[in-house]
């Protein structure tokens, strides 16, 4: 029988891990969504362009400009940063993910070479190339950025709904999975609408008439127009989605249900001016107000990404990894074992606790809990259990999946569970320099009952 | 032929040590260029100064193939070494971002004053990066260091052969600069290269003579790609000179070919001590389908690629 893998664990400080790799995640789901969009849209008015549209040309040498300054380096570089910072958050699910894809990984990598070169390429040289050289060259920048999507929104997708995999179906069932096309279909809309507003902050730019911008803005609007079928696709996500996670977003858990709100507003806000205000009365747009809502759409996109990790709880990759990187198979092991037995790595502190227990329950904490919890930062867990009674405490880590349906079962046994216990207690009471050893039998066997109760399987099936 | 076995990590191993040479070779340009458009002003340095961001851009691109199958081979190795320099490892993304922006900021029409400072801070952010990159390769080697290091909470692992196997690289970075800048010269500007190019192969022979003073050595098994490696370097030796004395002549040719030949053979060379870190083939990675798929799309991709390519020199 293989052991755990166990790695390393950093902190970053009050951060929890959850907010650093969705602020990196964030940045760069936007900045690739942009690259998508602008690139579709830069084909399209290159056609415009070609069929002697006024300013279209220089529209598209302009923005292009700005879509390599940005995403040609802070869009590729947040890339390479996923994987550092997933890395650093949850290597095994990274591996896993590794393993599993990497000839898609690959293939996908031949596509952002081919969307770079044909960039690059553009960038330097459109100007110069005739008609046909530059159309091509943009349908094969903007093809090949959207074929990355395609690839990678699988392998994301996967994590989620792995569906038929499970069964052993296959790579190929787990890539084409449940919500492969929800999530392809929507991030299309959401490039093409991204692309729409930058076109119209970048055309407020240009040293254009009021008339001529406001033309240009009436053709890049258009392009935000599959906006219009966001709630539908985000509908059918919905539908396919497993019913616990689709649960939490529709009011099991009040913060996930916020994000929902907050990723739907702001979408249903910029929507409504796109398609009423923009494409149907013909309204102008002004820099500062189009700014505004690509600020608008950050922040629903921001949500949006917080909503579809969040929906994977209590897992990484659902039914085969939890967010603690342990495997359902493991969980029952370790309840045998010990959380941290065979754990290598010692504490950076351990001078700092008074007892053995404590430096148990320390790295009790560092392998079951850290990956989503601080001690006193975000999502404290010294706080999150300060007024619950010790026996409470004991119940609801030992029944963990139960006191939460979004936890993954407790990976440790009873005197795992008590260290954390005196752990979180002894970190509540301040650290003090002495604290009393908490090995009482009848304890111990109380909650050796309660994980006997609660078993080894979570809440929610694989599915 | 050693290491390559037939086997399904063999395929990783082969397209590891080639995505990582071409990688070598635009980061190459774009570090040691970097550092001759900030010492020198002539028409060299303006002409790689123009073409910097795109270069680094290229790097960048290639880097992201020889990460893919780096965690393929190593995976506990590399995860663990990330792990272990943590945030200081994670830094060099936003030193490669600074330094990309630093490269267009110096191809801008800006005073020579900023000119200097941005090349400086770009050259001070491409150095950060290989640093951190020779220390995660050592670190990932040294399996019975990992408990010590992670426990005192230090970020930076300092082995005595990280500064000459940096050097060794610099060496080598500034002679694969001057094989590619050449292509874009003629006369005595590739005679300037050409000097370049053999003090760089004069900086890595020190700088190979001081790693293994400081315990360096070669993998028995690599021998063979060893005496490659040296007859490469030295052919290519004979084609700098040769172009000292002829600039415009085939002299290029064999510099450029020798050269290849040369990173090819260093490459594995530098990979053999690793290899024996190699971990067991992990079941899922050996059944993962795919491979006809991105055999197919490689191939579409580079004729997209020569397309382009055509198209632009008609430009």
């Amino acid at each position: 029988m293989e052991s755990v893998p166990y790695y390393p664990v950093n902190e970053f400080g009050p951060l929890m891990k959850g907010l650093v790799i969705g602020g990196v995640g964030i940045v760069h789901v936007f900045l690739a969504q942009f690259a998508i969009g602008g690139g579709m849209l830069l084909y399209y008015f290159e056609r415009l362009a070609q069929r002697g549209v006024p300013n279209a040309r220089a529209f598209v040498d302009g923005y292009f400009k700005i879509l390599v300054l940005v995403s040609f380096v802070v869009g590729a570089l947040t890339g390479v940063a996923m994987w550092f910072t997933t890395i650093q958050v949850g290597a095994r699910t990274i591996g896993l993910m590794i393993d599993e894809f990497h000839w898609l990984w690959a293939t996908e990598w031949v596509w952002f070479a081919i969307e770079i070169t044909a960039g690059y390429a553009f960038y330097r040289f459109g100007p110069r190339l005739d008609d046909t050289t530059r159309r091509r060259l943009l349908l094969l920048y903007a093809g090949a950025s959207w074929m990355s999507l395609f690839w990678i929104n699988g392998i994301l997708a996967w994590q989620l709904t792995p569906g038929a995999w499970l069964d052993g179906a296959g790579m190929w069932a787990g890539f084409f999975n449940a919500s492969f096309w929800p999530s392809l279909l929507f991030r299309t809309a959401v490039a093409a609408t991204l692309g729409a507003l930058v076109a119209c902050v970048v055309i407020n730019t240009m040293d254009l008439d009021r008339e001529g911008k406001a033309a240009l803005i009436r053709r890049a609007s258009r392009f935000a127009a599959p906006m219009a079928a966001m709630p539908l696709l985000a509908g059918w996500f919905m539908y396919v989605i497993p019913a616990d996670s689709r649960q939490w977003l529709m009011g099991g858990s009040m913060p996930m249900t916020m994000f929902v709100a907050v990723a739907a507003g702001a979408s249903t806000l910029i929507g409504a001016y796109v398609v009423i205000g923009l494409i149907v009365k013909k309204l102008y747009i002004n820099g500062a107000t189009a700014t505004l809502l690509l600020v608008l759409a950050f922040g629903a996109t921001a949500a949006g990404e917080f909503v579809r990790e969040g929906a994977r709880k209590p897992y990484t990759v659902r039914g085969v990894l939890y967010s603690t990187s342990i495997t359902p198979a493991e969980v029952a092991r370790l309840r045998e074992e010990g959380a941290v037995t065979r754990d290598p790595y010692p504490l950076r502190d351990e001078s700092r606790y008074p007892t053995p227990q404590l430096v148990r329950g320390a790295k009790v904490h560092r392998a079951l809990c850290d990956a989503c919890h601080t001690l006193h930062g975000a999502n404290a867990l010294v706080e999150l259990t300060r007024t619950w009674t010790d026996e409470q405490l004991r119940l609801n880590v030992a029944k963990l999946q139960r006191t939460k349906a979004f936890m993954p079962p407790f990976a440790g046994n009873a005197a795992d569970v008590e260290a954390l216990v005196q752990f979180l207690r002894w970190e509540a009471a301040g650290a003090p320099a002495s604290w009393p050893a908490s090995d009482a039998p009848g304890t111990l066997a109380q909650i050796e009952d309660w994980l006997d109760q609660v078993g080894t399987s979570p809440v929610g099936g694989p599915r | 032929m050693w290491p390559f076995d037939g086997q399904a990590p063999s395929l990783w191993l082969a397209l590891y040590l080639l995505t990582f040479a071409l990688h070598a070779v635009f980061v190459s340009y774009v570090l040691a260029g970097t550092a001759y458009a900030l010492v020198c002003n002539d028409a060299i340095a303006e002409r790689v100064r123009d073409r910097l961001p795109f270069m680094l851009g290229c790097g960048i691109t290639a880097g992201v193939a020889p990460l893919l199958f780096l965690q393929l081979l190593y995976q506990k190795q590399f995860y663990t070494a990330n792990l272990l320099m943590g945030p200081r490892w994670g830094a060099v993304v936003p030193a490669l971002i600074a330094g990309f922006y630093a490269l267009y900021l110096a191809k801008a029409h800006v005073r020579e004053r900023v000119r200097r400072l941005a090349l400086g801070l770009a050259a001070g952010c491409f150095l950060f990066v290989a640093w951190s990159w020779t220390e995660l390769d050592q670190l990932m080697q040294d399996e019975p260091a990992w408990q010590a290091m992670y426990a005192s909470g230090r970020r930076i692992y300092g082995a005595a052969t990280i500064y000459p196997r940096l050097l060794l690289w610099l060496g080598a970075m500034a002679t694969l600069f001057a094989i590619v800048a050449a292509w874009w010269s003629t006369g005595g500007e590739r005679k300037r290269l050409a000097v370049i190019g053999l003090a760089g192969r004069a900086v890595s022979a020190l700088a190979a003579l001081w790693l293994w003073r400081a315990g360096g050595t070669v993998d028995a098994a690599a021998h063979g790609w060893g005496y490659l490696l040296v007859a490469a370097l030295v052919a290519e030796a004979a084609g700098w000179i040769w172009l000292l004395r002829s600039p415009d002549s085939f002299a290029l040719s064999l510099v450029t070919g020798s050269g290849a030949a040369a990173l090819l053979c260093a490459t594995v060379v530098r990979e053999a001590p690793r290899l024996a870190l190699l971990d067991p083939p992990r079941a899922s990675a050996m059944e993962a389908s795919g491979f006809a798929l991105f055999a197919i799309t490689a191939v579409v991709g580079v004729a997209a690629i020569a397309w382009i390519w055509r198209a632009i020199s008609r430009a």
